[in-house]
């Protein structure tokens, strides 16, 4: 249905496509794969309009297809998912899923809002979105507010769909709602494009691979008869071994962060201990309380009641501030985009910003430049951060190497206790080992305590030697011997299954 | 600068259309020439003395706006702050006859609460700074004509003025004080953690905050300082002038903001360069004088002043497009 023909585009630095050709045919689901920074996002904004190629074309049923922008992309009925988050936060969920279709909803020179947020709610019940269609969408967590977008997606029943990453926050559950909603599309004759950097998905539901590597076509073949490890070596041209990485020498009886007893808005006492040199895993659907537990340990959400003891002493945290230059706890934000990084600054300044106080020495006043960018050198080079530069503003980096930068700036923090949110949303399957590696280091080398959020079951089967499961703001039970039992994947998705049921 | 800026004249050019300041550069340069060879007036001492104290005074009254914008604010007060400083200053010596010094000090004072004010409700409460800095202004302005009822004081004393009308070797004093302002600005937000973390709120806030950075205290630091800046602009104003009128600060609002986006601070926060505040201080100076040279009409000057610095911003959306663009050699 829509075919890209030797398409190139760089940018000032980086060739991002290199003479790419691919052909979408209704009725099938096409994975889209490659490393960070490989040009997924760049092939998937040239076929909607939102960056114009510098050379090759894309045929649209045969005819050549001239994209001016992205309305001109909706009007020919191609729509995209972008892997980023991009909501109007203060209008309301239900508007900002109809955003690009209000004039579906005029009524002269009004909107009709009881039809719009009927439309709007029925698409919400559809990708398994549970939240008040009339709230402002500002207070969202990243996984509705991906949600929120794909009903924006399949609302505008797009005969080309595009998604970017729409997975990369989700949990199995509501990931499994899509793929059977995407199934529906496919019989409908919808053309989709799906990139992912979780492998067992293009396994389930897709029926054709293309890999991208550096920008330029590796190949294109139908998934049947291919398995995990013949993917991954397509997309990075190695092997890989699997990424069970044992046990963490036994944590000590010391604990270093207690939660009794919190009440809050979202809390009705809620308790948990973390002890020195353990990674602890919170796995959860989404909105099940994790982000909000980890905000309310940081200050960042009130509490009505209950104690905080770090190291066995109560503790006063009102800030991020507090937290980390009183206590050195930090916490790496979920969503990168509007919490962890500031987009306009480089690299370097992204990642050094958690170390400047300490730059600056006893003073506090001044710090050297120089010193800042080793620092963000550093971590560029542990987390293979793929920039034409250290002083390349973060907002052209492509997701992937965004979330490295996220990642990193709260690494080179060195904190001893470190809530770390979705650490792996949109990293490939390389640069996700490397980022595991670094963050079991931190507990089994350096005694550091790790409390990991994740909704990605294998990296919490991976990292985590002890797993507290939560529901609706509760945690309803607790896997404690991973430490010294090695149980099987499955074992402990079924585990966990059972919690949660 | 990436890999390719290396090297070459052509590498040196492309890396200057990424600065944010080239266009303020390059526009104040080409002005200069052409008033030079087109005037007759343009180069003699006596004119080129007023210019760049009138481009000292423009600078001065940019950095109290630029330090806000930085952390993605404003501050509308920023004239009736200066107008309040002038008056404080004026009032203390003539009516009260307080010692000159000490005035200055009360000027300056005022100038910093008045700054405090507005941070402390932008930052405890989270209110825009739009509404509470135009809100501030009508206070402020009222306090003005209040206290003055509108009538200049004109006995300010000679030592005062030493510093405005003064020169060592024929470079005005102001143009030494503004050189010294701009180089403490671009050490402070080059090597200064407070300056860094104020940059660092205006790239944004919500980042910074989580990143273990005091937001408030840094909307607080900024609302303060503009404040201090606007009544040290004002001080200098006096000194300038040789009297202290009440009216002073009036056309303050859309000099700071033409000065401050002309100079490449973004108006969404997070960038500011000393650089491009003496360039456009200084071009803000030129056109004024230039107009007037070329026998322009002095009461369509302010349509004229609208016209360049609409054509500034679009020299500035063209650059950003030219650096965004340019390809790999
Ligand atoms: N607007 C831009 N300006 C400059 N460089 C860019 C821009 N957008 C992308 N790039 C560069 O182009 C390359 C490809 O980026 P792209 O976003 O397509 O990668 P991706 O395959 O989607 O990666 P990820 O898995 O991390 O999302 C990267 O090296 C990136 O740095
Ligand atoms: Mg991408």
């Amino acid at each position: 249905m829509l075919e890209i023909h030797s398409v190139s585009k760089s940018f000032p630095g980086v060739l991002a496509l290199d003479d790419v050709s691919v052909d979408l045919r209704g009725g099938e689901i096409h994975a889209l794969l490659g490393e960070n920074g490989a040009g997924k996002s760049t092939l998937m904004k040239i076929m909607c309009g939102i960056y114009s190629p510098d050379s090759g074309e894309i045929l649209l049923d045969g005819k050549r297809l001239v994209l001016k922008d992205y309305h001109d992309a909706i009007r020919n009925r191609i729509s995209i998912v972008h892997q980023e988050i991009q909501v109007v936060p203060l209008a309301s969920v239900a508007e900002n899923i109809m955003l690009d279709k209000l004039e579906n909803f005029a009524r002269g020179p009004f909107v009709d809002w009881k039809a719009l947020v009927a439309q709007a709610q029925c698409h919400m019940d559809m990708v398994g979105l549970d939240v008040p269609s009339r709230a402002p969408i500002a207070g969202l967590s990243a996984a509705q507010k991906q949600l929120a977008q794909i009903a924006r997606a399949l609302s505008s029943g797009a005969r080309v769909l595009l998604l970017d990453e729409p997975t990369s926050s989700l949990t199995l559950h509501e990931a499994a709602t899509l793929f059977a909603l995407l199934d529906k599309l496919k019989e409908g004759g919808v053309a989709v494009v799906f990139v992912t950097h979780k492998l067992e998905e293009v396994l389930e539901v897709c029926d054709t691979v293309t890999v991208l590597r550096d920008g330029k076509l590796i190949e294109t073949r139908p998934i049947a008869g291919l398995e995990r490890g013949r993917l991954v070596e397509m997309m990075i041209g190695r092997t890989m071994r699997d990424d069970y990485r044992g046990f963490l020498p036994e944590p000590g009886e010391e604990v270093v962060l207690e939660v009794r007893g919190f009440k809050s808005e979202f809390f009705d006492g809620l308790g948990l201990s973390l002890r020195k040199g353990e990674i602890l895993g919170l796995y959860g659907l989404v909105g099940s309380g994790r982000t909000e537990l980890a905000k309310t340990i940081i200050g960042e959400y009130p509490r009505t009641a209950g104690e905080l003891l770090v190291h066995g002493a109560p503790a006063r945290i009102r800030s991020v501030s507090d937290a980390l230059h009183k206590y050195r706890i930090g916490y790496v934000s979920e969503n990168r985009k509007e919490e962890g990084l500031i987009l306009s600054a480089s690299v370097v300044t992204n990642i050094a910003i958690t170390v400047w106080e300490r730059l600056a020495g006893a003073l506090r006043a001044f710090f050297s430049p120089k010193a800042e960018r080793l620092r963000g050198e550093e971590m560029i080079k542990r987390l293979e951060i793929r920039t034409p530069s250290p002083m390349q503003s973060v907002e052209k980096l492509s997701g992937g190497n965004q979330q490295k930068v996220s990642i990193a700036k709260w690494l080179v923090a060195d904190c001893d206790i470190l809530i770390i949110d979705e650490p792996t949303v949109g990293v490939d399957v390389g640069a996700k080992a490397s980022i595991h590696e670094l963050i079991w280091r931190m507990a089994s080398e350096e005694d550091k305590s790790v409390i990991l959020i994740s909704s990605d079951m294998p990296e919490m089967i991976s990292l985590a030697r002890r797993i507290l499961v939560f529901k609706e703001f509760r945690i309803v039970g607790e896997l404690a011997d991973l430490n010294s039992t090695h149980h099987a994947s499955e074992d402990v998705g079924r585990m966990i299954g059972e919690y949660l049921a | 600068m990436s890999e390719q800026d290396k090297g070459g004249i052509a590498g040196l050019l492309r890396a200057f259309t990424r600065r944010t300041d080239a266009s303020a550069i390059v526009a104040t340069t080409v002005l200069f020439v052409l008033f030079s060879l087109g005037t007759q007036n343009f180069l003699t001492p006596f004119n080129q003395f007023n210019v760049w104290r009138a481009a000292s005074q423009n600078v001065f009254i940019a950095l109290g706006q630029a330090l806000v914008v930085i952390v993605g604010g404003m501050n509308l007060s920023l004239g009736a702050i200066g107008g309040l400083t002038v008056v404080v200053i004026g009032h203390s010596i003539e009516i009260l006859g307080i010692e000159p010094w000490i005035a200055v000090i009360l000027g300056l004072a005022t100038g910093v609460l008045c700054g405090l004010f507005n941070g402390f409700f932008i930052s405890r409460f989270k209110l825009n700074s739009f509404v509470v800095t135009l809100a501030s202004s009508f206070i402020f302005q009222g306090l003005v004509n209040g206290i003055s009822q509108g009538r200049p004081y004109s006995k300010i004393p000679r030592e005062f003025t030493r510093l405005g009308k003064g020169d060592v070797l024929g470079v005005p004093n102001m143009v030494f004080l503004m050189c010294f302002a701009l180089v403490v600005v671009y050490l402070a937000f080059r090597y200064s953690l407070l300056g860094r973390k104020l940059l660092a709120t205006g790239g944004n806030a919500e980042a910074a905050r989580l990143s273990g950075i005091k937001t408030g205290r840094m909307l607080l630091l900024a609302n303060t300082l503009s404040g201090l800046f606007a009544s040290i602009a004002a001080c200098l104003w006096i000194s300038r002038m040789g009297t202290a009128q009440p009216a002073t600060g009036g056309d303050w609002l859309i000099v700071s903001f033409a000065v401050t986006v002309i100079g490449g601070t973004a108006l969404s926060g997070g960038t500011i360069s000393a650089l491009g505040f003496l360039f456009s201080g200084l071009l803000m100076a030129l056109l004024r004088n230039g107009l007037i040279m070329l026998g322009v009409n002095v009461y369509f000057e302010s349509t004229f002043l609208g016209c360049i610095i609409l054509l500034a911003v679009l020299v500035e959306w063209l650059r950003a497009g030219v650096a965004g663009k340019s390809r790999r050699l």
